[in-house]
């Protein structure tokens, strides 16, 4: 596996790079309510994410300072119950903050209505689940086409992105056919597809090969290395470290807050992984 | 998301659950198809009356001079007591109406409706409870009866009050079966009549024959009865389009005949064959009351089964829509498509049900008399009474399907 590693990404190559971005970071992140500029596509300012369970208040996020630029490719890890679905789940606008600021592209996130908050994933994110989350009944080409519906686009011009998206993760000859009559893989790769297809700001996946063996988790995770490179920015939420290792910078959580944020070739020498 | 995609969501759901839909809806269907059916065979059995009954009992183009009205359950009671008063229609009236009516078909004078019963005898055979009616020789042309033997009543039957009779078919075929019966002589009352005619059959009306009967001449009848309060008067034109002008001049007549002075009202009645049509939708109104208030308890379970299968439809499909959420349905978007599927489902079902009723309506049109009509509003009244249940036992699962949490949701298998 490690050979993969070999040849990186140019942006995250060199030290100096880096340590610039790590400091670029930690001023955007200490500005409360300055909206941050174009080049950051998320930005989180202290959030907080409180469960009542029946009375006892579970602090799930404890204050987290994320900010992460458009293009990067970010794996967030961290055992469970360290809040990684939680901040998945906000980050992805699926929820809302206790308190703290969330920007998505210049947006503040954090004090939208539901309803915007629908329109906000539809039109920014992309979400690629560990259970693929198809409509079972649907075929794939209707699958993909599903964020556009809610889009309101129209019908030939739908089918016409849908299309393009399930040719680029090579699956346009399989478009007619329900996920049951699909492989694992190819299920990934039609939720993949359907992440793409509104040309979302970020690709956000959750354990994308949580479900699959690892000949076909090797496939998958060269999809997304591929999408990184053409420009994408892609945030995935595992707890597998070989998985988080295919990203260029890790963001590890410990018990609700950020306990490491590093270059993948540290994340690597810590993991043992070189 | 558009309203067509809304549509088609909502179709494709019903379609990939053919039989669970159907199941659902067929309180709605049964109830629907009730209404447009009952409604239909109402519809049909009024236009039954209309050009059965009421033209059989009057006579087709036909009008009435009479004491009385036919429906006399329109007046109060003070009212019916002032007609009882009223002087008989009397051979002087006839002959006054007769006079101003050259050009009418036939004006006869009848003992009228109702009418005496007795029990007919040929030799050691008897008919018991036939009809009897007084009439004069005109009619025969009034009541469009045909003959199928002998001869019909002659005016001179009338003025020597011969004792002569002219049977319904019915009555000749028990009483004599294959004897001839032209010339014979049957007992009624301990008379004897002879017999000179047998009238064709005029068919069954409901089941019920109307080809029992004796016609006599109406003075050989009054030396038997006296002088009726229900002798009438009919006035046969050639065209359903002359009654309505004659009504008017047979007023005049009547009202001259009678020497009535302007502003007294009449001391008798004029009726077409819409009278008797009244009289029976005047009973039939009330059928037209309670079936749909009968239909919309059907309706009503009808709607709380889709409602319950609705619910049921959004705890199955708790996965699908948080999956919808997260690729962004707004909660409007998850209402709608769970409204229109109740309302699809539910506006099936009254189409259905229209059809079916249609159907139904149809057949028993062609397997009996019974024209049976299927009116628009009834269609219209089904087709909304489906739509409205839809709307309004959709609203709440729809409601509760758009407030599903997404995460909560997309966890539920």
């Amino acid at each position: 596996m490690s050979d993969q590693f070999g040849s990186g990404n140019p942006l995250t190559t060199t030290g100096e790079h880096n340590m610039s971005n790590t400091a670029e970071r930690k001023a955007v992140v200490q500005e409360p309510g300055a909206t941050p500029d174009k080049s950051w596509v998320i930005v989180t300012r202290g959030l907080k994410r409180e469960y009542d369970m029946g009375g006892e208040i579970v602090r799930a996020l404890r204050g987290v300072d994320l900010a992460i630029r458009r293009n990067e490719y970010v794996a967030i890890m961290g055992p469970s119950g360290s809040g990684k679905s939680t901040l998945m789940n906000l980050v992805g606008c699926l929820d809302t903050p206790t308190a703290g600021e969330y920007w998505l592209n210049g947006m503040l996130v954090s004090t939208m209505t539901d309803d915007q908050l629908a329109r906000v994933r539809n039109k920014e994110i992309g979400f690629v689940f560990q259970t693929f989350n198809l409509l079972p009944r649907a075929t794939a080409l209707h699958n993909v086409e599903l964020p556009l519906v809610y889009a309101g686009i129209g019908s030939d011009e739908r089918k016409r992105k849908a299309k393009q998206a399930l040719e680029k993760v090579q699956l346009e000859h399989r478009m007619t056919h329900k996920p049951n009559e699909l492989s694992g893989g190819q299920r990934q790769r039609v939720a993949i597809a359907r992440a793409l297809v509104n040309d979302p700001s970020i690709l956000l996946a959750d354990e994308p090969t949580g479900n699959l063996d690892s000949q076909t988790s090797t496939e998958i995770m060269k999809v997304f290395e591929d999408l990184a490179t053409s420009g994408q920015t892609v945030i995935m939420v595992t707890h597998e470290a070989d998985i988080a290792a295919h990203a260029r910078r890790v963001v590890v959580l410990r018990d609700g807050i950020i306990a490491s944020d590093d270059r993948r070739s540290a994340f690597k020498e810590q993991m043992g992984l070189v | 998301m558009s309203l067509a995609d809304v549509i088609f969501t909502a179709l494709g759901q019903i379609r990939s659950n053919k039989l669970r839909s159907f199941f659902t809806l067929l309180g709605i269907i049964v109830s629907v198809t009730f209404l447009v059916a009952v409604l239909a065979i109402i519809q049909g059995l009024n236009a039954y009356v209309k050009e059965n009954i009421a033209d059989a009992m009057i006579g087709a183009n036909s009008f009435q001079v009479r004491r009385t009205p036919l429906n006399v359950a329109r007046f109060v009671d003070e009212e019916v007591e002032r007609m009882g008063r009223r002087p008989l229609i009397s051979r002087g009236d006839a002959e006054a109406v007769r006079q101003a009516f050259p050009d009418a078909e036939a004006v006869s004078l009848q003992s009228g409706w109702p009418t005496p019963s007795a029990d007919v005898t040929w030799r050691n055979r008897t008919v018991g409870d036939v009809l009897l009616f007084g009439v004069t020789a005109p009619h025969q042309i009034v009541q469009d009866y045909r003959l199928e033997q002998g001869r019909a009543l002659s005016d001179v039957d009338i003025t020597q009050r011969r004792p002569v009779a002219v049977l319904g078919p019915d009555l000749a075929e028990k009483l004599f079966e294959t004897v001839d019966p032209i010339g014979q002589e049957v007992r009624i009352r301990g008379d004897l009549f002879e017999v000179i005619g047998v009238n064709a059959t005029k068919g069954r009306v409901l089941g019920q024959s109307f080809d029992g009967y004796v016609l006599m001449p109406l003075t050989r009848f009054e030396m038997m009865f006296g002088r009726r309060a229900t002798t009438t008067v009919s006035i046969k034109m050639r065209t359903a389009e002359e009654v309505a002008t004659a009504i008017a001049r047979a007023e005049e007549a009547m009202r001259m005949a009678r020497g009535l002075r302007p502003g007294e009202p009449n001391n008798f009645a004029l009726e077409t064959s819409d009278a008797l049509v009244d009289f029976w939708k005047t009973l039939t109104q009330l059928l037209f009351a309670i079936v749909p208030a009968i239909v919309s308890i059907g309706i009503v379970v009808g709607g709380i089964v889709i409602m319950n299968i609705m619910l049921m439809s959004v705890s199955e499909r708790t996965h699908e829509i948080g999956i919808r959420k997260a690729l962004g349905a707004r909660a409007k978007d998850i209402e709608n498509q769970f409204l229109a599927e109740a309302i699809a489902l539910a506006f099936m079902g009254g189409f259905l049900g229209v059809a079916v009723g249609w159907l139904m309506a149809a057949a028993v049109a062609a397997a009996s008399p019974l024209p049976t009509r299927v009116t628009w509003w009834s269609v219209a009244i089904a087709l909304s009474l489906g739509a409205g249940v839809g709307i309004i036992f959709g609203v709440y699962p729809a409601r509760r399907a758009a407030r599903l949490d997404p995460i909560a949701a997309m966890r539920a298998e």
